[in-house]
């Protein structure tokens, strides 16, 4: 292993786990990724659909450079990239070292099955005689011990779940393959030797100990137990000092000789404790008195065990650690108010409704009742249970529940053809994120569901029909009662299991609540450096903010990597077929996997042999027990450098799993791993394997799959893939902090970067605010980000520039840009990042601008810096929120508004008591634990009013001071309220022209914020690979919140100019010039713009590394003159025809 | 703005009246060229010409029932880069929509082309049509002018129309800059021109003709046109399902194909610089010959006749106008035109678009919409 290459270690393998450990393994580091659970994608593997698109899309994480170093498809199947190792039930039990330098051990549990051997037949499901309620599926459906822990994974190999299992070992004998080992449960390994002289001691040990699951052996003398040790090694021995003959301590004194690493336990009665004590002095460990006590007994001898486990952990050398282990739920039946969870059968929460709608779920999709299958017609959705509730020390918003809940409201309408009554019960709708508020708007207006701004009182069953009576009071105090088939909970966050252990492992600090915390303005670092956070282990996050914090993480990980001297896999260089080869006539060796035999009960190997070898250019045919085991291998190479074939065809399962092998084998026997195809014999098998063995029909299955692998590989031309150079500098547009924070994470990186600022400073909004609600200095922030950024050499400031023009590919772009004196420079770069900022609206609603008195958050804020406000002066103050937004045509909420009103309210309320603070709001967006700030609020005394859409406050500016005339729904009447101040939160519009988003192809949604390539998977990328955006331009949010986009950003543009070049795919698209007609259909057609139209010498031109060989230019091109390499006309014609053949 | 003109025929020649109004486009200043079809004295057959000089537009003869290839191919040619003036084409409705679809495919460039058309009046089968012209073309066009627009289709000396004129339900162009009327005006009096679009506009302008108002049964007789070939196409869409509907019948219908590939060479919208059947993917080495038949025991050759047909139906039956050269190219008489209309219809109803009609309807194939084919996405 090659002591310069930076490694690092992601915890929990969820979605934020995935995307860190690919940005870090695409950015040429090696990664560990590990999870405690048996399966990848955390929660996500559990949810069909998700919000906004309502479907899935997890694998547009996947690379789109060099996109073959890893697997290509459904990230819910796996994930297999060359620079990542993912380690499954597995989860670090300690954590040494300092930043740059952190040696940590990991533990896995044993799955008892041999994942090279299982081929997930199934029959030890059959015999296993346990059965489980299944968590995957939310205990709606049961399992065995033994089990497939997620529907899709590929290998979909066998578990043992160790905490239900018996070890009756009925499984194991009808294995086929001998894939189940259940002697490798951690205790059978753990072996113990008890020696006593009495029988009935021993005995009743040796019945104890084995009921634990330990391994026992028993000698009755200091003799025989000497005699024991020397013929096997034993892990413990629990030894009895008074013995007759040899006594307990010249035992332990002569095993101590021989064996120094024997452990050892003295049992003693209270007569001999000083001796017990004496053989400490010797290497005992501890002793134990005589008589027992089980409840003493089994603890220390199991420390002992797991000391010995963690002993034989895997040690890892990592430069930084990547926490993401996501949160857990509050559980509603151990709350004070449980809405009938768990006692009313009907009730459940969010995710056990997300089994319920899941194609692999207990209803197969289906919207039926799991305890009685009646069809849901009416759905009831709670929000905040266990979330913003005081009672059960939640003080926080669990952020994602608004959003998931219209989410599953919307599928329960499209899962009944809209028919299904569906209601949700909430306090506020926190419709913060981008395009949140029109899905709202269009779940309530097109779609019908019903948004009941209440608190439920209670739920009652009616009787005998599962129904549940729902007794609610509105915003009047009225009382409802109204009856559901179904109520589903949204269950509030909670630190995830472990968090508390692995935080004293790690020495992270947690917050009040129990969630990771991060340091201030940021949502990555912790206070170790190098060990950072990402995803919603630091509190719970939807999909895309959770990427963006992988993404950020990833770059913070990535620096530290960088800061310990470390740096990425140096890149090889293409791999390359000679002309020579390819002009070869095939002498093709076929070695088709017989599966230890199991293939052969379809078909016949002699004459299977001799209907391939009709064909001239199979040279030989050869069959192996098991191809996929390391035997199997050695022996495939043996058989190569034996008979020398060009080309080589096997025929065994699970095709891409032969990657790295194939190159592995290349190195050794030549033979190149281009010229080898993988055909799946074995799918086609077992589907045919509920018919008569032997039958024909599976035989003619084999071989025709065997000859199209045969005729592909035949007519296989492989090219050497192309690469494109990269200009290794980085352009960033706007001097924010977001802008700013993304050129130090690349000049960090070694990256140049070039800083464009249309005005005479940097800073953006940074430099009209002080304080955040936290109480954290802004000021300080900008200083010393202004500070690095001009002592950093790789950075180079353009104040008071502009861009004029820009054009280029990822890898290379040629950017004009312009400054005051009209200076004209071209600034070449190979990624650009826009950090254009954003501003607060200009409003001329509420009176604004026709009072001193009527003012914006940001004036309010300009006048308490500068002193000119004093408010002691003031009596009486009212804010109005969403002034101008949440409705068309700006209908986003700016997500930062309602923050600032809380930290200006107590900011009043702090500087003078006696203010009376009115807040007007539609719907508080105090999420995630700024929630805690508006519980302060409240309880300072600041009034907050309700208003909606349709009946908004006036302002009226008549006399001295404004009045404010509003409903207060609690009275059920108008109120006017004399104001000396009022304060509009007029929200945040982005300064993101158009005209400059698509100079670097890039484009804007409706409001005007940066449009992105995929909102939730790829939230930062706009769809032209190599340009991204960051902070405000990209959408309303808090300057920690832009910090981590513009780390993220910073992160996805390393990806790019860490490298020299950028590698393509092996199959990518290519152009026949000469049959060509430049109809220019495949330019359009193609998803990621990667065809040109080179007007000078007509010709269409592929970008290599930006093609994804997805095809759709072969399909529409009807002259084939655009094609994809290595599916070639000819090779799918010949292909086609040999399924036929036969 | 529409301008509408009449011009007065002079002793009942439509012939004269297109020649003489032909020559004055020619002479405006901004037109250097006129694609229009005469008749060649050489060997008395119509032909496309490119004229420049006005003096050799005495043989214009765009009515004659002679269709030896569709001229869109030729309009490409002298289009497809900047010519270094403007030219006015004078095109059949179905030789506009095989242009217009060329210009979509980027074969063709709208800017540097006046589109002219003339009423549709059909045409026969090249065969069919020397025999009737005899040795007296002008003559003959007059006979036919005036049988056609006097009802009196049996009395064409025994010739026929070509089936894809019979069921040819665009007689009349809708995107021709200048569209020159017959149908529902009085035979042998006058003739109808009526600008369809500003360049049309911009020419008729400067011609000064006497102004007119379209009279009204010129849309009921093209109406009564319409819905007739509409009946007979029908019919022959039936007709050709049933010869066609079973990988038999196909095999069956193409039999006698010989792989001269005229067809695409006939083919209008056939736009590829070389059909991948002539390249090497179709040159099977030997052995694929032999193992093919001791599969089967027999094959017909030549082979890849049928795949050839289905992969230019794939390709083209989103582009195809119907113009029917396919069938006037065949040496064996296959009757292509009635398939690939008959299979045409039916891909560009799919995709609820029509060929040439617009030039602002994409291609289907080269536009995703998300909305589209639920039932095959399976996305709602």
């Amino acid at each position: 292993m090659n002591e310069k290459i930076g490694k690092a270690l992601v915890v929990g393998a969820g979605i934020s786990g995935i995307r860190s450990a690919l940005d870090l393994a695409e950015s040429g580091y090696r990664v560990i990724l590990v999870d405690r659970a048996p399966h990848i994608g955390g929660i996500l593997s559990r949810l069909d659909y998700q919000f906004p698109t309502d479907r899935c899309g997890m694998c547009k994480m996947l690379p789109m450079i060099n996109r073959d170093s890893s697997s290509q498809y459904c990230l819910r199947k796996g994930l297999f990239h060359e620079n990542i190792e993912i380690l499954l039930s597995t989860e670090p039990v300690s954590v040494q070292g300092e930043a740059g330098h952190y040696r940590v051990a990991l533990r896995k549990k044993p799955s008892l099955v041999s994942e090279e051997l299982c081929i997930g037949c199934g029959e030890c499901i059959k015999a296993c005689p346990v059965e489980v309620p299944d968590s995957f599926n939310a205990g709606f459906t049961t399992r065995k011990a033994i089990y497939l822990p997620a529907p899709h994974r590929i290998p979909n190999t066998f578990v043992v779940d160790t905490d239900s299992c018996t070890m009756c070992g009925a499984c194991e004998p009808v294995c086929p393959t001998g894939a189940i080992r259940l002697s490798e449960r951690e205790r059978r390994q753990f072996k113990i030797l008890v020696v006593d002289d009495e029988l009935i001691v021993r005995d009743s040990l040796k019945e104890l100990l084995e009921d634990e699951g330990y391994s026992v052996d028993m000698a009755e003398s200091g003799a025989a137990a000497l005699e024991r040790l020397s013929g096997q090694k034993y892990n413990l021995m629990l030894l009895d000092i008074k013995m007759p003959g040899m006594d307990g301590v010249t035992v332990l004194r002569k095993a101590k000789e021989e064996f120094p690493d024997l452990t050892v336990l003295m049992m003693t009665a209270y007569a001999t404790v000083e001796t017990a004590v004496e053989a400490m002095k010797i290497g005992a460990i501890d002793y134990l008195l005589k008589p027992f006590e089980t409840d003493l007994l089994i603890p220390k001898i199991a420390g002992i065990c797991n000391e010995f486990e963690i002993a034989r952990a895997r040690f890892v050398d990592v430069e930084a650690i990547v926490l993401c282990c996501g949160t857990g739920f509050f559980n509603p039946a151990d709350g004070k108010d449980t809405c009938g969870y768990h006692t009313l059968p009907n009730v459940i929460t969010g995710i056990e409704f997300e089994r319920i709608v899941s194609g692999t779920g207990p209803c197969g999709g289906q919207l039926i009742r799991p305890s009685d299958g009646k069809r849901i017609e009416k759905i009831a959705w709670f929000q905040c249970v266990g979330s913003r509730d005081l009672q059960n020390n939640a003080d926080f918003c669990s952020n994602i529940c608004c959003m998931y809940a219209i989410k599953e409201a919307l599928l329960a309408k499209s899962g009944t053809n809209g028919e299904a009554e569906t209601v949700i019960f909430y306090m506020d709708m926190r419709t913060f994120g981008k395009s949140f508020q029109r899905y709202r708007d269009k779940a309530q207006g097109e779609y019908g569901v019903r948004f009941e701004n209440a608190r439920v009182h209670s739920v009652v069953p009616e009787d005998g029909t599962g129904n549940l009576l729902v007794r609610y009071v509105d915003t009047c105090g009225k009382i409802h009662e109204e009856c559901f088939g179904m109520i589903v909970l949204a269950t509030g966050q909670r630190p995830a299991q472990g968090t508390g252990e692995l935080a004293g492992i790690t020495g992270i600090s947690l917050n009040a609540w129990g969630f990771a915390e991060t340091a201030p303005f940021s949502l990555t670092e912790t206070s170790r450096p190098g060990i950072v956070i990402g995803g919603s282990f630091s509190g719970q996050k939807d999909i895309s903010e959770s990427v963006i914090q992988a993404s950020a993480a990833a770059a913070c990980a990535s620096r530290a990597i960088l800061a310990s001297g470390k740096g990425p896999i140096p890149e090889s260089p293409p791999e390359t077929v000679s002309p020579e080869l390819l002009r070869e006539p095939p002498r093709v060796l076929a070695v088709v996997c017989t599966c230890g035999k199991s293939i052969l009960a379809y078909t016949d190997e002699n004459k299977l042999s001799a209907r391939l070898k009709t064909d001239p250019e199979v040279n030989h045919v050869i069959f192996s027990a098991r191809i996929c085991t390391a035997d199997g291998w050695d022996e495939l190479a043996g058989q190569i450098r034996k008979f020398k074939p060009n080309r080589l065809l096997i025929g065994a399962c699970l095709p891409y799993m032969y990657g790295r092998k194939l190159k592995k084998a290349e190195k050794e026997t030549g033979l190149n791993a281009s010229l080898t195809e993988i055909t799946d014999i074995r799918t086609p098998v077992i589907r045919f394997s509920g018919e008569n063995p032997g039958e024909n029909k599976a035989a003619v299955i084999i071989e025709s799959h065997l000859r199209m692998g045969l005729v592909k590989l035949k007519q296989a031309e492989p090219s050497t893939a192309p690469s494109l150079p990269v200009t290794r500098n980085c352009l960033i547009i706007g001097g924010g902090i977001a802008g700013m924070t993304a050129a130090l994470a690349i000049a960090d990186s070694g990256i140049k970067v070039d800083l464009i600022e249309q005005s005479e400073h940097l800073g953006g909004n940074l430099k009209w605010i002080t304080e955040t609600l936290e109480g954290f200095s802004t000021l300080t922030l900008l200083n010393d980000t202004i500070q690095r950024i001009e002592k950093n050499p790789e950075i180079e400031v353009h104040k008071s520039s502009s861009v004029l023009a820009s054009f280029g590919e990822a890898g290379h772009f040629m950017t004009t840009v312009e400054n005051s004196k009209k200076k004209i420079r071209t600034i070449e770069h190979g990624a650009i990042i826009l950090a254009t900022g954003g501003k607060e609206t200009e409003i001329t609603a509420y009176g604004h601008g026709t009072s001193e008195a009527i003012v914006t958050q940001k004036e309010f804020e300009q006048r308490i810096t500068a002193r000119s406000l004093d408010p002691s002066t003031l009596s009486s103050v009212v804010m109005i929120q969403c002034a101008g937004t949440r409705e068309e045509p700006k209908n986003y909420c700016s997500r930062i508004c309602c923050a600032v009103s809380i930290k200006q309210a107590l900011f009043l309320k702090k500087q003078n008591p006696e203010i009376a603070v009115y807040v007007l709001y539609r719907d508080m967006m105090t999420y995630g634990f700024t929630e805690t700030f508006y519980t302060q609020a409240r309880k300072a005394g600041v009034i907050f009013i309700r208003y909606t859409k349709d009946s908004k406050p006036e302002v009226m500016v008549s006399g001295p001071v404004p009045k404010v005339k509003c409903f207060e729904p609690t009275l059920g009447k108008d109120v006017e309220i004399t104001a000396d101040l009022v304060i509009l939160a007029a929200g945040v519009v982005p300064e993101l022209p158009a005209g400059l988003a698509s100079a670097f192809g890039a484009s804007c949604d409706t409001d005007g914020f940066f449009l992105e390539a995929e909102s939730k998977w790829r939230p930062v990328d706009s769809i032209k690979e190599g340009v991204f955006a960051c902070g405000l331009a990209h959408s309303p949010r808090t300057i920690a919140e832009s910090v981590a986009t513009a780390e993220a950003a910073a992160q996805r543009a390393i990806r790019i100019l860490s490298r020299n070049r950028l590698p393509s795919g092996k199959v990518t698209a290519i152009v026949r010039h000469s049959l060509c007609s430049l109809c220019g259909q495949c330019i359009e057609a193609c998803p990621y713009g990667a065809r040109s139209l080179d007007t000078e010498n007509e010709k269409i031109l592929v970008n290599p590394a930006m093609c994804q060989g997805c095809g759709t230019c072969a399909s529409v091109c009807p002259n084939k003159a655009s094609v994809i390499e290595g599916f070639s006309t000819r090779q799918i014609l010949e292909v086609i025809d040999a399924a036929l053949c036969i | 703005m529409t301008i509408t003109a009449k011009i007065d025929l002079r002793e009942q020649n439509p012939l004269e009246a297109l020649q003489q109004f032909f020559a004055g486009i020619l002479k405006l200043e901004d037109i250097a060229a006129i694609l229009v079809p005469q008749r060649l004295p050489t060997k008395n057959t119509v032909m496309p010409t490119l004229v420049t000089d006005a003096s050799f537009l005495g043989c214009v003869d765009p009515l004659a029932p002679a269709f030896p290839m569709n001229a869109a191919r030729i309009a490409s040619r002298l289009t497809r880069k900047p010519m270094g003036g403007k030219a006015a084409a004078v095109l059949r409705p179905c030789e506009i929509r095989a242009f217009i679809e060329l210009v979509k495919l980027k074969q063709a460039r709208r800017e540097d082309i006046l589109l002219i058309s003339v009423d549709c009046l059909g045409a026969f089968q090249n065969r069919e049509y020397s025999k009737f012209a005899g040795q007296n073309g002008t003559e003959s066009t007059l006979r036919f002018y005036k049988n056609v627009m006097g009802g009196n289709i049996n009395e064409m000396e025994g010739a026929e129309f070509a089936v894809a004129c019979k069921a040819c339900e665009y007689p009349v162009s809708e995107n021709a800059d200048i569209q020159i009327g017959l149908y529902g005006m009085k035979t042998g009096e006058s003739i109808l021109v009526k600008s369809q679009t500003e360049a049309g506009d911009h020419i008729l302008k400067q011609l000064n003709l006497p102004e007119t108002n379209e009279p009204s049964a010129r849309q009921a007789a093209i109406n009564a046109l319409i819905s007739q070939r509409t009946g007979y196409r029908d019919d022959m869409f039936a007709k050709t399902r049933e010869a066609s509907d079973s990988l038999d019948k196909m095999t069956a219908y193409f039999s006698n194909c010989v792989n001269c590939y005229n067809c695409r060479v006939a083919c209008p919208v056939c736009y590829c610089r070389e059909c991948v059947f002539v390249t090497d993917v179709f040159n099977h080495d030997p052995y694929q010959y032999l193992q093919w038949a001791t599969r089967k025991g027999i094959i017909k050759m030549p082979t890849d006749t049928l795949f050839y047909h289905i992969t230019r139906l794939a390709h083209m039956s989103t582009a195809c106008v119907g113009c029917g050269q396919c069938s006037n190219a065949c040496p064996n008489d296959i009757p292509l035109a009635e398939l690939f209309r008959t299979i045409a219809h039916k891909t560009q109803k799919i995709f609820e678009y029509e060929a040439g009609r617009s030039l602002d309807e994409k291609p289907p194939l080269s536009e995703f919409r998300e909305d589209e084919f639920k039932e095959i996405v399976g996305i709602d």
